[in-house]
């Protein structure tokens, strides 16, 4: 050991006790955590908030199985039963376990501006809709709902591990009871889905910068094909209420498609006697006005649809896009309609001009009446390749 | 000496080109670059801080008359008013005493500078239905507003006229269906709205265009719901002046001002706007949500005035809805219920969302729409008037039209 050397080690010794010591090495980012490990202390929240068809689940937090590090990962396999009837399913991050915003719990993340989580899928090309943070209560009658809500998907999954982030920074985080929330659904994964998560944690990453919303790019689907990543709206908003009496959905309809494997087939029938019905295709499913997620469309010009009928002459009072109203409101609508439908496959038009569609959130919308539709049977009609042009 | 007479020269070759003859309107609208328009009242910018004035008593319906109402409410109310800011009151149709109506615009005009819009239903409300499509139909309302035009077209407290009340809505044949054997021949409901369309707007415009043979100092508008149906109006009403639109869209009126400007290049008077002030969730008067959007509302029509560069400038201002609550409004047809306010919401407007989940999320409450309330307790034979909070955001929001703070703040949304 040279003088010099010495040296060095004789003042590292002295100025450790005073703390200057850390300042000359790269300082380790502040974390928090969702699931390090199995037992971990430093796990902040309980995956115990599950959604949807819940029965399709199967969760093993201390799977073995090739974790991305450490010991253990947490495993989830999906159905794809629909055991709920829902369609989805999804689980949500908790603290404490299974408040959906009735108790005071959660923590204050100010400061955090990223959540960091590996995942992958047990053959890859596994289809989750959504990772996100935050979103427990909001919009609805709840005393402790969550500060925020940041969302991102869908994410088609690799069969190897991969990081991914989501952009808190600019975020409220002052309330967070949903430390984190995937969903995912039967029609994009229609076999079902294995898939590994691990490594969950919000980092103070001070690079981090709020994200600048930018305008999406042209076409941009509404409905191509059953489950397809591009799809970037949810037909959850199935009006009115009593609308589940009235309305089938099969958005996985395989006889003549107008293009690929898949169209979407309707069935309306007045069992409810309430004489109308609709269905919002939403972003996130079932926002109404509530969540902040809206698309910047405002490269579209037009809306375009394929549609046909069983028959023929059956009538839709209005194919829309936009138009939703709440906290949170679409920038603009436009409408076409009546429309009566032919039994053939027809394209459909709604302009856009002049319209403001940089904040979307209902893509897609029609909606019809007994009224103009008599006889017992309801009507049929597909649809399919909705897209902003 | 030679300057005068360089002077009287001027004025003299004027004279003779005819371009000094015809005097400004009273009332006029000067278009700008871009749609942009401003309001002139005797040559003076004049923004329309206005509110629908229908304040029916406590136990009466729609048949109340005002304008022969013994005890005069519009003397405080009047006041009531010009203490707010409030410049302009909307009439949806007078009454059938024309002394007595013009007692009503002297009276506000004069005591509190307050002007007057004049309506007409265009006999929306007409049982079984309007027939627009029906010659001498249509010439007795030309006739009724005509009438209305000619005995007031002279008051100094007036400012324009309004024709129809979202009448458009019948477009569809679904509300207050009216039809015609052309229509029902025609088998496509598209082209069926079109006809209706067609021949309501072509009978509004006829209607302006007789209007301005008669009286040329003040403008006429069209009182349309939402902007449904106006891109018929551009082709048929070269007519019409201003576009009054019946607007419900929660805090914000979205693309509006832009959309008028693609689809009927006219100055736009909000005629009808507001919030109510029962929230229909949890069941209690909710004076804070009501101020809430109205505030928002105000704020975006101030914003879209000509003088405001950065927005649209197309704007005019607005008659919000309305003065005082209407007790009759939720059971029309149940006269006892007309002494009970009554806390029933009528429809569903998820726009205006702290009370959108209520049951059916029914959330809009007849009503309720008053920024003032009213009480059976009596003051000068009228129902005695309690401003609410809206009343008091609006007046310091027009006293600070500059000021960007927000009055109502941090109201908590469920």
């Amino acid at each position: 050991m040279c003088k010099k050397t010495l040296a060095i080690a004789a003042c590292l010794l002295f100025l450790a006790p005073l703390g200057f010591v850390q300042e000359a090495v790269p300082q380790e980012l502040e974390t928090f955590g969702v699931y390090i490990e199995k037992g971990s202390r430093e796990n902040h929240y309980i995956p115990a908030g599950w959604m949807g068809d819940y029965g399709d689940i199967r969760m093993d937090d201390q799977s073995s199985d090739n974790p991305y590090v450490g010991r253990t990962c947490i495993k989830f396999d999906y159905s794809a039963r629909k055991s709920q009837g829902q369609g989805w399913s999804g689980v949500y991050w908790q603290y404490p376990a299974n408040n959906w915003g009735n108790l005071r719990g959660g923590y204050d993340l100010t400061g955090m501006t990223k959540l960091s989580f590996w995942a992958r899928g047990a053959k890859g090309g596994e289809i989750i809709e959504k990772f996100g943070v935050g979103g427990i209560g909001i919009g609805r009658d709840v005393p402790y709902p969550d500060s925020s809500v940041t969302e991102a998907g869908p994410i088609e999954l690799t069969d190897a591990w991969k990081q991914y982030t989501i952009n808190l920074a600019g975020k409220d985080l002052t309330y967070l009871n949903g430390g984190f929330f995937w969903t995912l659904s039967a029609d994009s994964n229609p076999e079902g889905a294995t898939f590994y998560l691990d490594n969950i944690q919000f980092v103070a990453d001070p690079k981090m910068k709020p994200e600048v919303k930018k305008g999406e790019s042209m076409p941009f689907y509404v409905y191509s094909e059953r489950g397809a990543i591009s799809n970037h709206f949810i037909p959850s908003g199935w009006m009115p209420a009593s609308a589940s009496q009235d309305l089938k959905f099969d958005a996985g309809w395989k006889t003549n498609p107008y293009l690929g494997d898949t169209c979407i087939r309707i069935t309306y029938n007045d069992n409810s006697g309430t004489r109308w019905a609709g269905i919002y295709w939403q972003h996130p499913a079932n926002n109404w006005g509530t969540q902040d997620t809206g698309f910047d469309l405002s490269a579209a010009k037009k809306l375009t649809f394929w549609a046909r009928g069983e028959k023929g002459k059956e009538r839709i009072e209005e194919f829309k896009a936009g138009g939703i109203m709440g906290r949170f409101s679409d920038s603009d609508s436009a409408s076409i309609g009546p429309v009566i439908l032919n039994k053939e496959w027809t394209q459909y038009t709604i302009d856009l001009s002049g319209k403001d569609m940089s904040y979307i959130i209902g893509g897609f919308a029609w909606a019809t009446n007994i009224d103009v539709n008599p006889g017992p049977d309801g009507i049929v009609f597909y649809l399919d390749e909705i897209r902003y042009e | 000496m030679k300057k005068t007479i360089t002077l009287v020269i001027i004025a003299s070759l004027l004279l003779s080109m005819g371009m000094a003859q015809r005097p400004r309107p009273k009332v006029d609208i000067r278009s700008y670059p871009e749609s942009r328009y401003q309001l002139f009242v005797r040559n003076k910018p004049y923004v329309i801080r206005g509110v629908c004035y229908n304040p029916v008593p406590i136990g009466k319906n729609h048949e109340y008359d005002l304008f022969s109402d013994p005890n005069k409410p519009w003397l405080i109310d009047g006041k009531l008013m010009q203490e707010m800011g409030i410049n302009t009151v909307r009439f949806y149709q007078v009454g059938e005493n024309p002394e007595q109506v013009r007692q009503v615009i002297r009276d506000l005009y004069e005591l509190y500078g307050i002007r007057s819009i004049l309506g007409h239903w265009l006999g929306f409300w007409d049982f079984p239905c309007p027939r627009y499509g029906d010659a001498d139909y249509r010439n007795k309302l030309k006739q009724e507003v005509l009438e209305m035009v000619r005995l007031y077209k002279d008051e100094e407290g007036l400012l324009m006229w309004v024709l129809g009340n979202e009448n458009n809505y019948a477009f569809s044949g679904r509300v207050n269906p009216w039809s015609t054997d052309e229509i029902e021949t025609e088998p496509c409901p598209v082209k069926q709205r079109e006809m209706r369309a067609q021949l309501y707007y072509s009978l509004v415009n006829e209607i302006a265009q007789e209007i301005k043979q008669i009286d040329s100092d003040h403008p006429v508008a069209l009182g349309n719901g939402e902007l449904h149906g106006l891109e018929t109006a551009d082709a048929l009403c070269p007519d019409i002046d201003i576009v009054g639109v019946v607007i419900y869209r929660g805090k914000t009126f979205g693309n509006l001002f832009n959309a008028m400007k693609m689809t009927f290049d006219r100055p736009i008077l909000f005629i009808e706007f507001g919030a109510d002030a029962y929230d229909a969730y949890r069941k209690r008067e909710d004076q804070n949500m009501q101020a809430y959007f109205l505030e928002h509302q105000w704020r975006q029509i101030q914003r879209n005035l000509y003088a405001h560069k950065d927005g649209a400038g197309n704007c005019l201002g607005g008659t919000m809805f309305e003065w005082t609550d209407e007790w009759w409004k939720h059971q029309p047809y149940a006269p006892d219920s007309w002494r009970e306010h009554l806390t029933g919401a009528g429809w569903s407007n998820p726009s205006y969302y702290f009370d959108a989940p209520a049951e059916n999320n029914l959330n809009m409450n007849e009503e309720w729409f008053g920024i003032v309330a009213i009480s059976p307790e009596l003051e000068d034979g009228i129902n005695k008037r309690a401003p609410r909070k809206a009343y008091y955001v609006l007046r310091q929001l027009w006293q600070e039209p500059e000021s960007n703070e927000l009055i109502i703040k941090g109201l908590q949304w469920h």
